[in-house]
């Protein structure tokens, strides 16, 4: 292991003087090659003809959930599932049909901060591939048969969740700790908002936030980059932005809670109680990353961590109990979860705070934080090994302007993160006080053990929305 | 963190047309040692990263009645500690060394996959090797991971509905065969195994000579097989298990059964009882799964959930197993949907299949779905390890991961239509309906 962290080091040192951000030769990603395209759209490309494969990704900034207006929540992923849905050329069934022939697979989706087009496909069928999915991005039709299908649906969806606890417990999650804040938005919508929007909601919000000058792309596989040139330009080289500005791409600050917000949601039916706890986190790309990781993945991220020792290992409360941080560009979140017995969920959440005072005050061991580190470094390659993930990274990181280089010095940041810096991490990044927790179970087993840890707002899992 | 999942669908990703020129059959490197293991050697220096698979042959095929789930609780006690090392130092040790693993257990094998850089190559086989004759059962250590795994079980089967009406549609398409239970076993065998029966099955089943070991990534062959040959030659092999010869009767005539349960939404299942892999019907029925119900274009989705609008989802198909067990029809109503009504529409779907047969359009697409299915699978070390060693456990041969794309590519349109007039008949068919009652609408 010390010998792949001195190599990255000085990678990162020789990138820093010598090279442009952009194209740093990568240890652990190699550079791609930057293609622009007449209408503007960068796209990067790496060659990798080992299979006959090829991975399509590309982001377009400023169009997903958190940039909906308040009155259309879910309307930026239900924009990208229409797009996909009929276009001026082609109907539903001819694009689902055009893709199944040749084994192929694109979709479109929207997450907080972007929507995403991810398409792959085998070498042979790659511009039929790129074909389609320039046909979705051009001329959508958004037709009101389509909208109305898809909107039934998605309001069934949102009861059928309901009867997973382990699905509903994340979505009550995103509403309490996001209250009004567009991160809060649901990808899925609500029943209330989806029974409000049109087909003009759609059409709206795709006109104005679809702009290739928001976009960046990236090609992956065994293609020629001349061929590969020509065939990008004659497809989604044909988008072009919309005549009005482009609309506003900032999210404002996150929330911050204060106290102990607490949410019990009652579920007649369920045998286990389910919980979530956040609390802050740190922005996309902040420095203290990878002292954050490593404080992490020993709290709550890996299965020896300190939490599913305790949890699972010791005690034998539940199947599965995890932490994670989720950033944002504005900022992000601390979050940890699991699920017990209904009888034991008051002892579960005794030691999860436990484990945060705990790690608060004491800290970790060395060799503990070695371990860490060993951890996050060797689980790393794997991660970026397939075209997919690689074009996938190539767009996470000009999305963020992380640089291509940023994993070899993330790498090389992780190997050198002390016990100290660790404490100092969950110092100011684990929760005591303020907090936001929900628990989703049967209310008349579970009400009784929930009382000490303060005064809980109630929700009936039938009422309407989250 | 979704750690020591039970499988309850198997999915092998299928097979190919033609195979990926990087990996052929030259590459796997085999060696069998002297107690009966068998080793596979993939060198494939793509990423800094090694795949040590380890598959058993044992699953809940191997269970009785007072048993079911053992399989399963067994893969968990794999990381509870051996007479060498304690409960929890098999994590600790791996991922001190920057390893991370996971395991899986199905109807009829066990796998044990970790996955860690080159350099700790060694330690890895030498805990795999403990492992696999050396585990404590601790008896304390023993009874909080039953707990684990009732959680488990109420997670995957008890709170999900779909769970609940699968486990009681196989149990009631099944009769007598081991399959008839879940991977996950009944509750109330889960809370009343007792250590000598657990240990007795353990020692029966965990044996070089049941085992294959697959290491594929940055690894040298040649040193490789000699750290193995240090850490698993001195394993004595046991006595072969005995075969599992219960056979499941034919069935006489529809089945049925309705699951009542407080639910915003309710599920429905059907399903036909089906040849095993190796089963000359086997392919047929996997390419007609495809126009039949994958994917949007398909003739069970565009009715369902786009025409009729009945349906949320609809999804199933083959299983590969050792003995022959479902083709499965799994839809998602809509709530309030008519459950009679989502039957109606597959069985005309199915009545025009045994009538003409699918398309070569749709024919042509299913193989291609096939094609891109298998590069897929094998784009990672990780999916290389794990096909060579489930095409071990369930054809017997890892081989023929390299030939059964021919088979594919030899089946005749015609033999669509035959196997569907074959399996889907009424008496052969079990249907299960999932209806919410009480709580809310």
């Amino acid at each position: 292991m010390k010998k792949l962290v001195l190599t990255s080091l000085a990678c990162v040192l020789a990138a820093a003087v010598l090279c442009p951000p952009l194209t740093a030769a990568g240890r652990t990603l190699p550079a791609p090659e930057k293609i622009t395209l007449g209408n503007g759209l960068t796209v990067y490309v790496l060659k990798n003809a080992e299979l006959p494969l090829v991975s399509f990704r590309m982001f377009v900034r400023g169009a997903g959930s958190a940039f909906e207006p308040a009155e259309a929540e879910g309307v930026a992923n239900l924009v990208t599932t229409l797009m996909a849905k009929g276009t001026a050329k082609m109907d539903a069934e001819a694009i689902a049909e055009a893709l199944d022939f040749v084994g192929a697979s694109l979709s479109f989706s929207a997450t907080e901060e972007y929507a995403q087009a991810s398409g792959d496909s085998l070498a042979e069928h790659f511009p039929k591939l790129m074909e389609i999915a320039a046909d979705c991005l051009t001329g959508p039709a958004f037709k009101e048969d389509e909208f109305a299908k898809e909107r039934a649906r998605r309001i069934d969806a949102l009861k059928a969740a309901k009867d997973n606890p382990g699905t509903a417990v994340r979505y009550y999650f995103q509403k309490a700790y996001f209250d009004g804040h567009p991160l809060g938005h649901l990808a899925s919508g609500t029943e209330v908002s989806l029974g409000k929007m049109t087909a003009q909601t759609v059409r709206d919000f795709f006109a104005r936030h679809f702009r290739p000058d928001r976009a960046i792309a990236a090609v992956a596989g065994d293609v020629d980059s001349a061929a590969l040139k020509a065939l990008l330009e004659k497809t989604v080289g044909r988008w072009r932005n919309p005549a009005g500005p482009a609309p506003a791409d900032v999210i404002p600050a996150l929330p911050k809670p204060k106290g102990a917000e607490l949410l019990l949601v009652d579920k007649p039916d369920a045998t286990q109680a389910y919980f979530v706890l956040g609390a802050p986190g740190y922005p996309m790309g902040d420095r203290t990353t990878p002292q954050a990781t490593i404080m992490n993945t020993l709290w709550g991220g890996r299965f020896t961590s300190w939490l599913n020792t305790e949890l699972r290992i010791k005690r034998g409360l539940t199947y599965g109990a995890s932490s994670a941080f989720r950033a944002w560009v504005p900022g992000g979140i601390f979050q940890a979860s699991s699920y017990t017995k209904n009888d034991r969920i008051g002892e579960m959440l005794d030691i999860t705070l436990g484990l945060l005072t705990k790690a608060v005050k004491e800290g970790f061991s060395a060799e503990e934080v070695e371990s860490a580190r060993n951890y996050v470094q060797g689980q790393f390659p794997p991660t970026l090994e397939t075209n997919a993930a690689k074009a996938s990274a190539y767009v996470r990181l000009a999305f963020y302007k992380l640089g291509f280089d940023y994993y070899d010095k993330y790498i090389a940041a992780i190997g050198g993160v002390t016990p100290a810096e660790a404490k100092a991490a969950a110092a100011a990044l684990l929760p005591r006080t303020d907090y936001v927790l929900v628990v989703v179970g049967k209310a008349a087993e579970i009400k009784p053990l929930l009382a000490k840890f303060g005064t809980w707002r109630e929700k009936k899992i039938s009422d309407p929305g989250f | 963190m979704r750690k020591r999942a039970v499988f309850l669908v198997l999915a092998l990703a299928a097979l190919s047309l033609s195979l990926p020129a990087a990996f052929t059959k030259g590459d796997v490197k085999v060696h069998s040692l002297a107690n009966g293991l068998k080793v596979l050697l993939v060198e494939d220096h793509n990423v800094p990263s090694v795949s040590l698979y380890t598959f058993f042959r044992v699953g809940s095929r191997n269970e009785h009645t007072g048993l079911t789930g053992v399989s399963h609780f067994i893969e968990h006690m794999m990381f509870n500690g051996t007479a060498k090392a304690g409960p929890g130092e098999f994590d600790r040790r791996m991922e001190f060394r920057g390893g991370s693993n996971n395991a899986y257990t199905g109807d009829d094998f066990t796998a044990y996959t970790d996955w860690f850089p080159p350099a700790a190559l060694e330690a890895m086989i030498e805990m795999e090797a403990d492992r696999m004759q050396g585990l404590a059962f601790v008896p304390e250590v023993l009874e909080s991971e039953r707990g684990v795994v009732a959680s488990e079980r109420r997670m995957s089967v008890d709170n999900d509905n779909d769970s609940i009406l699968n486990e009681n549609v196989r149990a009631t398409a099944i009769m007598a065969h081991p399959y008839h239970w879940d991977v996950i076993g009944w509750m109330s065998d889960i809370l009343n195994w007792r250590r000598d029966e657990i240990m007795a099955y353990y020692r029966t089943y965990y044996a070089p000579n049941n085992a294959v070991l697959v290491v594929a990534g940055d690894i040298d062959p040649v040193k490789t097989l000699d750290l193995i040959k240090k850490y698993y030659e001195s394993i004595k092999a046991s006595p072969p298990p005995l075969p599992v010869t219960t056979a499941e009767p034919p069935q006489l005539g529809p089945k049925s059964v309705l699951v009542r349960k407080e639910a915003q939404a309710p599920s429905f299942q059907v399903v036909w009882h089906a040849p095993n892999a190796k089963d000359a019907d086997f392919l047929p029925l996997d390419i007609l799964a495809r126009p039949l119900l994958n994917g949007e274009s398909s003739r069970l989705y565009r009715r369902l959930v786009r025409e009729e609008q009945l349906a949320l989802q609809v999804g199933g198909g083959t299983q590969e197993t050792v003995d022959p067990l479902l083709f499965t029809i799994e839809v998602k109503p809509r709530p309030g949907a008519d459950l009679e009504k989502i039957d109606r529409v597959i069985e005309e779907e199915l009545a025009k299949i045994k009538g003409q047969g699918i398309t070569p359009q749709e024919f042509e697409k299913a193989l291609n779905g096939v094609r891109n299915d298998f590069y897929r699978g094998l784009q990672t070390v990780a999916g290389k390890a794990n096909q060579l060693g489930s095409y071990e456990m369930i054809y017997g041969d890892y081989a023929k991961l390299f030939t059964v794309m021919e088979d594919y590519g030899a089946v005749k349109i015609d033999r669509i239509r035959e196997v569907a007039v074959k399996y889907f008949t009424e008496n052969n068919k079990t249907i299960g309906k999932l209806i919410p009652e009480g709580g809310a609408k």
